[in-house]
C-alpha cells in the first residue's frame, strides 16, 4: 500500500511538473508577445516622433518662407510706385 | 438625384466631411479603449488573483486566465495595429500636405523673383542711356533740305551718326553742295548712235560753242527749275564715270518727237562735258562734208576713232573743270 501511494505520489508530481512547465512555456510566449508588442511601439514612437520633427522642421521652414514672402509683399504693396511703368 | 446632381460638389464636400468625421471618431474610440485597457487588465488581474486564492477549482481559473490573457493581446494588438495605422497615415497626410504648400510657396517665391528680376532689367534699361539709332544704308543720303525741313535734332544726330567718321560727313556735305551749284541738264536727250546723215543738218543748226555759251538768261533760269535739280545722290556713284556716254540734244521742236532716253539722277554732272565733245564733233563736221568723195568704210572709221577721242576729251575737260 505504501508502495502504491509513493507511486500515485510521484505521478502527480510529474503531472504538475508537466503543468508547470506548460504554464511557464504559455506565460513565457504571452510575455514573448508582449515584448514583440512593446518593441513595436518603441519603433513607432521613435518612426513617428522622427517623422513629426521633419513636419515640424518643414513646417518651421516653411513659416519663414511664408513670413518672408509676406514682408516683401508688404513693402511691395506700400511703395506703389515700384510697379508703376 | 436632381438635387444631387446638381449640387455634386457640396454633397461630396459633405460626404467627405461625414468621412472624416467617422475616422476620427473612431480613432478617438480606438484610443479611448486603448487607455482602458490598462485599467481592465489590472481588473482582470486582480479578479483571476482572488478567484484562484479564494475558488477550490484552480485549475478552471488558470485555464480561464489563459484564454483571457490570449484574448487580451490579441485585442491589444488589433488597437495598437489600427492606432498606429491611422496615426502613420495622418502625419504622411500631414507631410503630403506640406509638400505641397512647399512647393506652392517655391512657386511664389519664384514669381516675386521673376518680378524683381524684370523689375531690376526694366530699371536697368530705364536708367542706362543707350539710345538705338537707326541705320541707314550708306550709300543713299537725303537732301539737306529734306533733312533740315524736319527740324528735329535727335533726328539730324542720328543721321550724322549714320556715316562711318567725319570723312564720309564732309564727302556728303560736298556732294550736297555740289548738286546745288550744279548746272542742270538739257531736258530732252538724244540716242548715242545715230547716222551721219540724220546728224548733218540738225548739227548744223543747233550745235554751235557761240549757241550755248551765249544762252539767254530765261532759258537757264527754266532749268534751274527742273525737277532734276535736288536728286536723290548716290555717294558711290559721284566718283565712277562710266565708260558710255550719251549725248545731249538742243531742244528743238524736231526732237521732241524722239524717244528720250531714261535719265538718271548721277548725269547732270557730266552734261556740261558732254556738251564740249559734241561741239568738238561738230567742229569736226565741216571736214566730213569737204569731202563728201571718201567711201564708207572710211567714215566708219573716222567715226570710230572718234568715239575714243570724245572720251578722253571728256576726261581731260573735267579734270581741267
Amino acid at each position: 500500500m505504501a508502495k502504491a501511494g509513493g507511486i500515485t505520489n510521484a505521478v502527480n508530481v510529474g503531472i504538475a511538473v508537466q503543468a508547470d512547465w506548460e504554464n511557464r512555456e504559455f506565460i513565457s510566449h504571452i510575455s514573448l508577445n508582449v515584448r514583440r508588442l512593446f518593441e513595436f511601439l518603441v519603433q513607432f514612437e521613435s518612426t513617428t516622433k522622427s517623422k513629426l520633427a521633419s513636419l515640424n522642421e518643414k513646417l518651421d521652414l516653411l513659416e519663414r518662407r511664408l513670413e518672408m514672402l509676406e514682408v516683401q509683399v508688404s513693402t511691395a504693396t506700400a511703395n506703389p510706385s515700384l510697379f508703376a511703368t | 438625384m436632381s438635387a444631387a446632381a446638381t449640387m455634386p460638389m457640396p454633397r461630396e464636400a459633405s460626404n467627405y466631411d461625414e468621412i472624416s468625421m467617422q475616422q476620427s471618431m473612431l480613432f478617438s474610440d480606438s484610443l479611448k479603449d486603448l487607455k482602458n485597457l490598462r485599467t481592465q487588465l489590472y481588473s482582470a488581474a486582480e479578479y483571476f488573483e482572488l478567484s484562484y486564492t479564494n475558488d477550490e477549482q484552480k485549475q478552471i481559473v488558470v485555464e480561464t486566465l489563459k484564454d483571457y490573457a490570449i484574448k487580451a493581446l490579441v485585442n491589444t494588438v488589433d488597437h495598437l495595429g489600427s492606432v498606429t495605422y491611422k496615426v502613420n497615415d495622418f502625419v504622411d497626410e500631414k507631410v503630403d500636405e506640406v509638400a505641397g504648400t512647399e512647393l506652392r510657396v517655391s512657386c511664389i517665391e519664384q514669381r516675386l523673383r521673376m518680378c524683381q528680376e524684370y523689375m531690376d532689367h526694366e530699371g536697368r534699361s530705364q536708367q542706362s542711356l543707350v539710345i538705338d539709332t537707326p541705320k541707314f544704308h550708306k550709300r543713299y543720303f537725303l537732301p539737306s533740305g529734306e533733312i533740315k525741313r524736319g527740324g528735329n535734332l535727335a533726328k539730324l544726330k542720328n543721321v550724322e551718326g549714320s556715316f562711318d567718321g567725319e570723312d564720309d560727313w564732309n564727302q556728303f556735305r560736298n556732294a550736297v553742295r555740289a548738286t546745288i551749284r550744279e548746272t542742270p541738264p538739257p531736258p530732252v536727250r538724244k540716242p548715242i548712235l545715230q547716222s551721219p546723215s540724220q546728224r548733218k543738218p540738225q548739227r548744223s543748226a543747233t550745235f554751235s560753242f557761240s549757241s550755248i555759251a551765249t544762252a539767254p538768261k530765261k532759258e537757264q533760269d527754266k532749268r534751274a527749275v527742273s525737277p532734276h535739280r535736288f536728286p536723290l545722290l548716290r555717294s558711290g556713284s559721284v566718283a565712277i564715270r562710266p565708260s558710255s556716254i550719251s549725248r545731249p540734244t538742243t531742244p528743238s521742236k524736231s526732237r521732241a518727237v524722239t524717244p528720250t532716253p531714261k535719265r538718271y539722277p548721277s548725269e547732270p554732272r557730266r552734261s556740261a562735258s558732254v556738251r564740249v565733245a559734241f561741239e568738238k564733233e561738230a567742229q569736226k563736221e565741216p571736214e566730213h562734208q569737204q569731202q563728201p568723195s571718201k567711201s564708207k568704210r572710211l567714215l566708219k572709221a573716222l567715226l570710230s576713232r572718234r568715239k575714243t577721242k570724245k572720251d578722253d576729251t571728256l576726261y581731260t575737260y573735267l579734270d581741267e573743270y
